[in-house]
Parts: C-alpha cells; structure tokens; sequence
C-alpha cells in the first residue's frame, strides 16, 4: 500500500512539472498537445513506477532521482517522435518573444535548455534524460543560448536607463 | 589574478550552479574584471528569468482530470452489461480518486501556510535577537531573507562608522591598498568616482556583512555630510523587503556583478538617486579600470 502511496505522490508532483516541460517542448504547438504527450509519457512510464506486479511489494519502485530523470526521459523520447515533422503553419505569434524563439530551436537544443534553465536539472540528469554525454548537452545548452541571445529580454518600461536596477529603499 | 583559464562552459556552469564553491569564486572574480563577460551571464540569467515566466504558471494550474495515470489493468470492471448503472462501483471508485488528489493538494497547502508561518516567525525572532546587540552569534535563519537585508546591516555600518572621527580605515590616498583589500576580503574592489556630483571620496574599510565581511566606502559633500556606499557578495536569494524608516538616512539598494550594494546617507533622493546611478554605472562599466592588487 505505501508503494501505492509513493507512487500517488510522485504523480502529484512530477505531473504538473512534466507539463511545464512540454509546454515548453511544444512551444509552437497548441497547449494541446502537450498535455497528449504527458499522458502518454505517464501511461509509458506506468510499469516501471508501479514495478513488475501491480500490487506488488514495491521492490520495482524506483527512487525518486531516477524515476524523475525516467519521466523526463520518456517524455522527450516521445516528444522527439511526435515534433519530428514540420511546425504547423503559425498563427498569431504568442505573445512572449522567448517563446518564439524557443520554437525556432532544434529539439534537442531546446530539451537541453529547458531541462537545465527551467526544470533546475543538474548537467548530469539533462544528459540522462538526452542519452548524450554531458559534454554534448552542454554543448547543446550553449548554442541554445546563443541563438536566444538577440532577443532583447530587459524589463520593458524605464529601465533603459543606467540606473533602472535601483531599488529605493526608503 | 585568474591563473587558470575559465571557459564559456565555466560561464554557464555558474549561472546554472554547477560549480564547486572554489571555482565559483575564480569565476565571479574573473566576470568583476571582465563585464562584457559578466554582461553575457547577466543575459542568461534574463533568458532564464523569462523561461519562467512564460512557463512556470502550467506548473500551477490544476492538471486536467484527464491527465492521470492510467489504472493498473489488473481488476476488471463489475458489471459491464451496457445498462446505465447510477451506482457503478468504478464510477465512484474513480470520483474519489480525484478527491482524494484534490484532499492530499489542499492538505499539503495548508501545510506549507503553517510552515511559512512558522518559519516567518522564527525569522522574526532571529532578527530581534540580532538587532537587540545579543552577545550570541547570529542564528543562521536571519540571512539575506530578513527584511532588514542588507540596507538594514548598511544602516549599521553608517551609524558606527560614518560620522566617526576614524570613518575609514585606509583613506583616499591609499586607493589601491584600499582596493586590493577589499577584493580579497569582500570580493570587490571597485571604488566608484563621485566626485562630479560633488561627493569626495574619503577611504573605506571592511565592515562585517550580513554572511560575509561587506566592504564599506565613505563620500563627503562639501557640507560635511557623509554618503556611504556599503556592499557585500549577494546569496542569490530574493531581494529583501522594502526596510523599515529609517530617521533621516535615504537608502538606496541595487545587485550588480554578484554584489549587493547599499548607498546611504543624510542627502536628498535626487542627489541619492544621481550617486546611485552613476555608482551602479560605474561598477558595470567596462571602462572602469579595477585595481589592481599591489599598485
């Protein structure tokens, strides 16, 4: 039962992180799909989660560091093969310019990028996730900055000035 | 001062926090002397930032009930005979599987409230303690987060040192020793020239900081009155709330370059807001020529 229990637990939050990543894997798609492809990557991790048996004693459940690094990982596989094609023709362009950008990205820069500079992973799981060498991911991650660096991500109004990081304090 | 070479992989390695505590150090020491580099860093921390922000509120919605694990195929349902059955028992098995999710939510909400509660108030107590001069070492949960934060430890500073007779331990003349002993106490060895606003520079020393020794520098008017520029190395965390009044002492506080700097004193907002301008410019500037250690 308290396998059971974990595995409730795990669902509950890797869930909502799983769909922040794919959102960001579809930048481009509609919001849609993402979600497809969480509940995919969760009916394709079902078995290993739960282990062997379904009701088993919880021997198969793996711990947590590996079964994040293993929903990530299906999660991209499938992503990988469902963006394989061609963008859909865009429409309006979103109204965040680092979400344009990111669509613009090879898939495996953006995993790269989204893995480490949204999900908080170390090298060392993002390359886990990629099946690369963490030279490669890191590799991916700087040409992912790279070509994101022109877009012009300063706060907006009347911080152009030298002094706009200044906070008053009293 | 950097004798082995750091890399651009070093540079992202520091943004996404993959270095050893050493290295990190030789890292920021080289962005001090290199801002176009620390520009770079500045810009990926903005990317990052705005990665975030476009997605970090999916990760708070409430997934769509579809959006569940599959159940384990294992018990077949009761009875499947095509009729409508209003008491299913799958039905309902499923319904409470939702309220359960929605219970064990709402319970780990309520439970992260008390523990910001609880952790507020011992933040509270810690700064109490600190701020009422209490022999004991400060406790380690009134760190940056406390909402005295650094303008507060500035305002410390200033009151002991500023208007003393001794304000500074090494005085104008003395520049580049005053330099290279901040940025091997303090990390940063910048002094900023204010004196186009009419605020002489009169020497610093190192002052103790919220976690670390801070660097204090002091300024003149031609009044007599004193500004102080105080910084230390910023943790990262989210900048401190808005301080508390303070008398008659204008505060303004900025993060540049790994730092947090505090510029205090008894002048107008404008003439504090210039300092500060030109401060914070200076700091980043590329032109800016640091000192170095043993000039």
């Amino acid at each position: 039962m308290t396998n059971r229990d974990d595995v409730f637990h795990f669902e509950e939050t890797a869930a909502p992180r799983l769909r922040r990543y794919a959102r960001g894997l579809c930048a481009g798609y509609p919001a849609a799909e993402a979600d497809d492809l969480v509940q995919a990557a969760l009916e394709r991790l079902g078995p290993s989660l739960i282990g062997p048996s379904p009701r088993g004693s919880g021997d198969g459940a793996p711990q947590p560091a590996q079964a994040r690094v293993a929903a990530y990982r299906a999660l991209t596989d499938l992503a990988r093969q469902k963006l394989r094609g061609p963008a859909p023709p865009r429409g309006a362009p979103s109204h965040a310019p680092i979400v344009d950008a990111l669509a613009e990205l090879p898939f495996d820069e953006r995993v790269a990028l989204l893995l480490v500079a949204l999900e908080g992973l170390s090298y060392e799981d993002a390359a886990n996730v990629c099946g690369a060498t963490r030279e490669t991911t890191v590799a991916r991650l700087i040409r992912a900055r790279a070509a994101l660096s022109g877009l012009d991500l300063r706060p907006a109004n009347g911080a152009r000035r030298a002094g706009g990081h200044l906070r008053v304090v009293k | 001062m950097t004798p082995e070479q750091i890399t651009e992989a070093d540079l992202h390695a520091l943004v996404d926090g993959e270095l050893a505590p050493d290295r990190r150090r030789a890292v920021e020491d080289h962005l001090l002397q290199h801002p176009e580099e620390a520009a770079l860093v500045e810009g990926w921390r903005r990317q990052n930032a705005a990665l975030r922000a476009a997605f970090d509120h999916v990760a708070h919605e409430t997934p769509p009930t579809t959006l569940r694990r599959p159940k384990a195929p294992a018990t077949p349902g009761p009875i499947e005979t095509g009729a409508i059955h209003w008491g299913r028992p799958s039905a309902s098995r499923a319904t409470r599987r939702v309220d359960e999710a929605r219970r064990a939510r709402r319970k780990k909400a309520l439970l992260s409230g008390l523990l910001t509660l609880v952790v507020g108030a011992l933040a509270a107590a810690a700064i109490f303690l600190a701020l009422s001069g209490g022999p004991k070492s400060r406790p380690p949960t009134a760190s940056a987060a406390d909402p005295q934060g650094y303008a507060g430890r500035a305002e410390v500073a200033y009151q002991t040192f500023a208007q003393d007779a001794r304000a500074v331990e090494i005085d104008a003349g003395r520049k580049g020793e005053l330099s290279a002993w901040l940025l091997r106490r303090v990390g940063f060895g910048l002094v900023p020239d204010l004196s186009p606003l009419g605020l002489r520079f009169l020497g610093g020393r190192v002052t103790p900081g919220l976690r670390e020794p801070a660097g204090f520098l002091v300024y003149e008017r031609d009044g007599g009155d004193r500004l102080a520029l105080y910084f230390e190395r910023a943790d990262g965390g989210a900048t401190p709330g808005p301080g508390p009044r303070r008398g008659f002492l204008g505060a303004i506080e900025w993060r540049a370059a790994g730092m947090a700097f505090v510029l205090i004193g008894p002048v107008s907002a404008e003439l504090l807001q210039a300092a500060g301008e030109r401060a914070a410019a200076e700091v980043i500037a590329p032109q800016a020529t640091p000192a170095e250690p043993g000039r």
